[in-house]
């Protein structure tokens, strides 16, 4: 009898619920012997889960994410071994033993092995690659100005990080947020600051579904409505060889420049290459479709999964996701007083709405365009014109992101 | 002044400059390509794409005065409502108002055709 009492009392001890009332004194937020932290982590990631299938907020990320980050807070789940990844923080130098995470890792470490490596972000960059249409940035290439104005909140939110006592690496990772760009931004997090990728990843994302409401205010504030009334002249049209030399320059330049930005720029001229082409129909397709999606499901569910208490309970995440927001609004302003300068040195055929388009988030950023420009008036059609500074905002972002990664180098 | 500051000093304009720069390349790249391109293709007429009509468009009289700026407001809406981005590969072959007295259920036969 004494056996089987034994028996069912370490049972009970070894379920959840046992952990989550026996806390103890070193996970955040414990209480009186209850892990709240845990209880609440639970409870964000079932608002998140909410979130992208009652209000759909970028259900296709935000769902994975959200149950990634329910998976990995269930008490002794230990689905994500964060320690194999990130060490226990009190290692001088972590190196991460692969032979290790091969041997005691389970099915969501094996999948995180994608992110850590920087796999998923380039190959997200390939799908959105076969997905993009360059021709409005060929017929148009002022618009590659306004991309590059539109990564300025990336280092105003730089320094701002800086200023309120994040160290650089970090604060890297942070004001890469301002590109809007989540593969971007995983894909410096991983390398710069491992421990905020959760916090990170989901500002980024969260910000990306947030362009509609963000955007406008500040595009009204910043420009004047004879501005938003301009009418650009219709793209003139763009030939296949055209199409299919640019990508190829554009790897050429930006790898001569900045070979930091390769993995994700080449990988996007790669996929636009190879839609271009023509000749490779099914590789398109594979790549827009199938590659695309099982690589959104893996960087989701594992990225969620790094969420747990300890490392997503913190005031940094409450800094990082006021800094992801400042960053994100100085880079709409930065792409629509570019516009501004261009609308004057043009004599007024830019609109100047078409510069918020300059943050990456393609297409979401030039629709917005689209929206505001065709509320003033109806008969207006910026959205082909808002793609060029939008899809130069990408490859703008990947050069933000590469110039970090060889200052990171440089510098430590 | 401790020292980090100075650093991102120094990745701030490094960055903003390189940024900057690359893309005013392409930009230079990209308008050399302008003029090589549409110097050649100024001889030969580019012969019209054939493109899927998603209007249900008939061959209209062509008109004389300039409509280009129709054109566009056209190809842009059709390729809104073919929720895509991109607009070269429609073309607008012809057009033509459609009569406000036809039958009510052609009219809807037309927009759901349109809907899809």
């Amino acid at each position: 009898m004494d056996l089987f009492l034994e028996g069912i009392t370490r049972f009970i001890n070894g379920t959840g619920l046992a952990k989550i009332f026996t806390a103890t004194a070193d996970t955040p937020l414990a209480f009186a012997g209850v892990d709240f932290g845990t209880i609440l982590m639970l409870v964000i990631s079932c608002l998140l889960i909410y979130l992208a299938i009652g209000k759909e907020f970028e259900p296709l990320l935000l769902l994975p994410i959200a149950f990634g980050m329910l998976l990995a807070n269930l008490p002794l789940s230990n689905l994500l071994h964060n320690v194999l990844f990130v060490g226990t923080g009190e290692e001088e130098h972590f190196v991460m033993d692969f032979g290790k995470i091969l041997h005691e890792g389970g099915l969501l470490d094996l999948l995180y092995l994608g992110v850590k490596l920087g796999i998923y972000p380039s190959l997200i960059f390939l799908g959105i690659g076969a997905m993009t249409d360059f021709s409005p940035l060929i017929a148009n290439p002022k618009s590659l100005l306004l991309g590059a104005a539109a990564q300025l909140g990336v280092f105003v939110a730089f320094y701002g990080a800086l200023l309120i006592g994040f160290d650089i690496l970090p604060a890297m990772s942070i004001g890469i947020i301002g590109g809007a760009d989540g593969p971007t931004a995983i894909l410096v997090t991983k390398t710069l600051a491992p421990k905020l990728l959760p916090a990170i990843a989901i500002a980024a994302y969260s910000y990306m579904a947030l362009i509609p409401i963000i955007q406008p205010p500040i595009m009204k504030a910043l420009t004047t409505k004879k501005e938003r009334l301009v009418k650009m002249k219709q793209l003139r049209s763009v030939s296949k060889l055209e199409r299919l030399i640019f990508p190829i320059i554009v790897t050429i330049v930006v790898a001569l420049i900045v070979p930091d930005a390769v993995p994700l720029v080449g990988c996007l001229m790669l996929g636009n290459l190879i839609k271009e082409s023509g000749v490779a129909e099914r590789l398109s397709k594979t790549i827009q479709n199938e590659l695309m999606n099982i690589v959104t499901i893996f960087l989701g569910v594992t990225v969620g999964a790094t969420a747990s208490a300890d490392t997503f309970l913190r005031l940094e995440t409450l800094g990082i996701v006021l800094l992801g927001l400042i960053a994100f609004s100085i880079s709409t302003a930065g792409g629509l007083l570019f516009g501004k300068l261009m609308y004057v040195l043009t004599k007024g055929k830019v609109n100047p709405l078409i510069g918020s388009a300059g943050v990456s988030a393609v297409p979401m950023a030039a629709r917005v365009s689209q929206m505001v420009g065709s509320k003033e008036d109806p008969t207006n059609f910026l959205l082909m014109h808002a793609m060029g500074p939008n899809v130069a905002g990408v490859i703008g972002s990947a050069v933000a992101a590469g110039v970090f990664l060889t200052m990171a180098k440089v510098l430590f | 002044m401790p020292e980090k500051f100075i650093q991102g000093g120094v990745v701030v304009v490094i960055g903003l400059l390189t940024v900057f720069v690359v893309l005013a390349i392409l930009w230079g790249v990209l308008e050399l390509m302008r003029v090589i391109f549409t110097a050649k293709s100024k001889k030969p007429a580019a012969p019209a794409a054939p493109a899927p009509a998603p209007a249900p468009v008939a061959p209209a009289p062509a008109s004389a005065e300039d409509d280009s700026e129709l054109i566009a407001v056209l190809t842009a809406a059709i390729a809104a409502s073919l929720n895509q981005t991109t607009t070269y590969n429609l073309k607008i072959k012809s057009y033509r108002r459609v009569d406000a007295g036809i039958p009510v259920w052609n009219r809807t036969a037309r927009r759901d055709n349109l809907i899809g």
